[in-house]
């Protein structure tokens, strides 16, 4: 054996045993850490059970960091005031990969392992491996996605955004606004998430009088090229082409298509995340009047009087100082405005306990959403009042800045036409009780 | 010769001694676990037999891409069994992986006419058809949702004695019992003139083939028993979780298998479990206490490529290798060649 070759063992065993003593102390570190933290009786301990990682990790991190930014802002003016004593909030994460088996271990861990007082989801496909421990300790949980709401699960709430209903007050700006456009065509990822929003832009163009040019194309989840999505799409030369709700993953690439194929109408989205990154991709005139749902906590619109959420300019000048403005998603802000109302809850409760703040969120049967007062509402939608509902803002892509055009009543819009929604949540077999 | 009938006695006491202690383990396991990591091993007993299943079909030489589909297919088919026509679940699970094997039945007739990439590409193709028909089909599969509260395993209560298959503890040893007696048998089709005729067909199917060999009939056969195991397998999960949809038999899932085979090895019976178990720690317990969620990704990303570039041969190759430094420390530090300067 030469001299080299015994050199470069003995220094590979060198390393292994360098790395796996640095994993050790890293190891003893971090467990020790947590018991630090669990040691403390004035922090209460909040669950985040989202993606952290993987393709629909968008819809997860963000929220994540805006939570960071809410606990700080939180726990420097003294925390949150429960019976008297003041308590710091702590998040605990947990990356479920958007998998239910995942999700349903994350569950256990925060609930059974870190004493969570209330855990915070995206929901979806991970809500149903939760479900059952979710009943049977009594946690209280939230989700993003109220497709999850079930007479069955009494604990869960759809709290903030009421995906897919708020996408008709787009449409409905959209047809009042520019009314000359008459047709549309739409495409989807063919899962949980893309069906309910198709049946609801569906719902919503027949209300507006919006013709469908062709049915709603659905794609494959795994669908890498979107070529040929759109050149089928725009080959009936729609006015209107919507996205429903896309993952980033596909709304940029689908952008991107659109523009390449010359395509110079208008756009109708669900969510339009990191759109600065698909600006650059395209061009800001291909952008200008891009319509979707979510906007950035800079837009002066909400400091108007109605709106709930604390101080939001300062929040989204603060994500931006911290994570880069360009990562400001649909959900950076909506974990964070779901905090608030747990907060409130829990004050008035007096208590921390998953019962008691339920209790106190739906006393009255309103509650301070972020975009203002709304009410507990969805039975003939989702089986149960479980869903928080009132305004949501209209969003359009102005000079290469989304800018809120209006707020518009979602209560309003279902009662004027909540016969065309059943309808076309029961067509696609999107009703709580055709579910699995 | 009474000296080598000794020497096998000693081995084969040897052997069964290592196995008491692995099941003594193995039972001792779960409870110096936490809880959310009686979950983890929950998953990992269940990614066990699938990953081992999947050696089997590798035997033949034919690498498939539809190996989670096919799990899939016993979850689904478990599932609905259970949920729909109230067959008892243990039923419908040993149900659920007879349906697997009917279906990689079915398959065989158009994949055996292909070998090697192309096998590979046909495989893919049709399990993405069967995924496609779940989606598509929401009665009776629950289309892009998919099923939600499947029929747990149901619970034991005789009086002095209470099972409750939800906690993941009572699951765990459940799970254990089904997987290491799927394994036996796994083992035991290797060992035999049958695993023979696979390990042939692999390196020889053309010599295999002149000596009377059907060779397209073996592969079968390699692809039915392996589905059957695999659906055993997507039986355990859907019963566990409670819920299946398309998603999770995508073909992401499908690259971890094919991760855990590769960095495992499957030279031997033992490589992919190897392979299963290590990546299933380091990525879901050891990565997740050092608080490094989002990082896992890239983190497992470049264990695969250290493993791949100075592990060539799997993880089952280290194993021979302690096996020669345990032999050589106990010869002494002669034998080993330290100290001699």
């Amino acid at each position: 054996m030469s001299r080299k070759s015994l050199d470069r063992k003995i220094s590979r065993r060198k390393f292994l045993g360098t790395s796996a003593a640095s994993g050790a102390a890293l190891a003893a570190m971090s467990t020790g850490l947590s018991r630090v933290s669990f040691a403390d009786s004035h922090t209460i301990k909040i669950g985040f059970l989202a993606p952290l990682t993987g393709p629909v990790a968008a819809w997860g991190k963000p929220g994540l960091d805006g939570c960071l930014i809410w606990a700080d802002w939180v726990n420097s003016k003294g925390g949150v005031n429960i019976g008297g004593q003041s308590y710091n909030v702590e998040f605990i994460g947990y990356d479920n990969e958007y998998d239910a088996a995942k999700a349903r271990t994350g569950a256990t861990k925060l609930i059974k392992e870190d004493g969570v007082k209330f855990v915070m989801m995206l929901g979806g496909d991970t809500w149903p491996g939760v479900q059952e421990i979710a009943a049977r300790e009594g946690m209280l949980f939230s989700t993003l996605l109220p497709s999850d709401l079930s007479p069955d699960s009494t604990t869960l709430l759809a709290p903030c955004e009421v995906h897919p209903i708020y996408n008709v007050t787009g449409v409905e700006w959209l047809a009042e606004n520019k009314p000359d456009l008459k047709t549309a065509a739409m495409c989807a990822q063919d899962d949980s998430l893309g069906k309910p929003s198709v049946a609801t832009y569906l719902a919503a163009f027949e209300a507006a009088g919006i013709e469908m040019v062709d049915e709603p194309l659905f794609f494959d989840p795994a669908t890498t090229d979107f070529a040929p999505v759109m050149t089928r799409l725009l080959s009936a030369n729609p006015d209107i082409l919507c996205l429903d709700t896309c993952y980033a993953d596909y709304v940029h690439p689908l952008c991107e298509q659109a523009f390449q194929q010359g395509y110079q109408g208008q756009i109708i989205s669900c969510t339009a995340d990191f759109y600065q990154k698909i600006i650059e991709k395209t061009s800001e005139e291909f952008m200008e009047g891009f319509i979707f749902q979510f906007p950035d906590f800079d837009d002066p619109a909400l400091n108007s009087e109605g709106v709930n959420f604390v101080n939001p300019n300062e929040f989204y000048a603060e994500y931006a100082k911290r994570y880069g403005a360009s990562e400001w998603s649909a959900v950076s802000w909506e974990y964070a405005s779901i905090m608030d109302l747990w907060a409130d809850a829990a004050s008035s409760a007096g208590s921390a306990e998953p019962a008691a703040v339920l209790e106190a969120m739906k006393a009255d049967g309103t509650g301070k959403h972020a975009f203002g007062t709304a009410d507990w509402w969805g039975t003939e939608l989702f089986g149960i009042d479980n869903a928080l509902v009132g305004n949501w803002p209209v969003v359009v892509i102005e000079g290469g800045k989304a800018t809120i055009k209006d707020f518009r009543s979602i209560p309003a819009w279902w009662d004027q036409h909540k016969d065309l929604m059943i309808k076309h949540m029961t067509d696609l077999g999107q009703m709580w009780n055709q579910r699995g | 010769m009474p000296g080598a009938g000794t020497g096998r006695l000693v081995r084969r006491i040897a052997w069964q001694l290592r196995l008491v202690f692995l099941f003594a383990a193995l039972a001792v396991l779960p409870y110096l676990l936490s809880y959310s990591q009686q979950e983890i091993a929950v998953l990992l007993v269940i990614n066990v037999l699938l990953v081992s299943s999947y050696r089997l079909l590798t035997l033949t030489g034919e690498w498939s891409l539809g190996h989670v589909v096919i799990m899939g297919v016993g979850a689904y088919a478990s599932a609905l069994l259970a949920k729909r026509l109230g067959v008892p679940v243990p039923i419908s699970l040993l149900l659920g992986g007879g349906i697997a094997a009917a279906t990689a039945a079915v398959l065989s007739f158009p994949l055996f006419r292909m070998k090697g990439f192309y096998f590979l590409i046909g495989s893919f193709a049709a399990g993405e058809i069967i995924r496609l028909i779940w989606k598509r089909f929401t009665e009776p599969f629950g289309g892009p949702k998919g099923l939600k509260r499947i029929d747990a395993f149901p619970d034991i209560d005789i009086g002095f004695l209470s099972i409750d298959f939800y906690e993941p503890v009572n699951y765990y040893f459940l799970a254990l019992i089904v997987v290491s007696a799927s394994l036996f048998v796994l083992y035991r089709i290797e060992r035999s003139r049958i695993g023979l005729t696979f390990h042939a067909i692999h390196w020889q199917d053309r010599l295999a083939e002149s000596v009377g060999i059907d060779t397209f009939r073996y592969r079968t056969l390699a692809f039915v028993i392996a589905s059957f195991f695999a659906g055993i397998a997507g039986g355990l999960y859907a019963h566990y979780v409670g819920a299946v949809n398309p998603t999770r038999f995508g073909v992401d899932q499908m690259v971890y298998v094919l991760v855990w085979a590769i960095v495992g090895g499957t030279a031997t019976f033992h490589g992919p479990i190897l392979g299963v178990v290590v990546l299933t720690v380091i990525n879901e317990i050891v990565l997740r206490a050092l608080g490094l969620d989002t990082a896992r990704p890239l983190i497992y990303g470049a264990i695969l490529i250290l493993s791949v570039l100075y592990l060539p041969k799997g993880l089952e190759s280290l194993v021979p290798r302690v096996r020669e430094r345990v032999r050589r420390w106990r010869s002494g530090p002669a034998a080993t060649g330290e100290g001699a300067g």
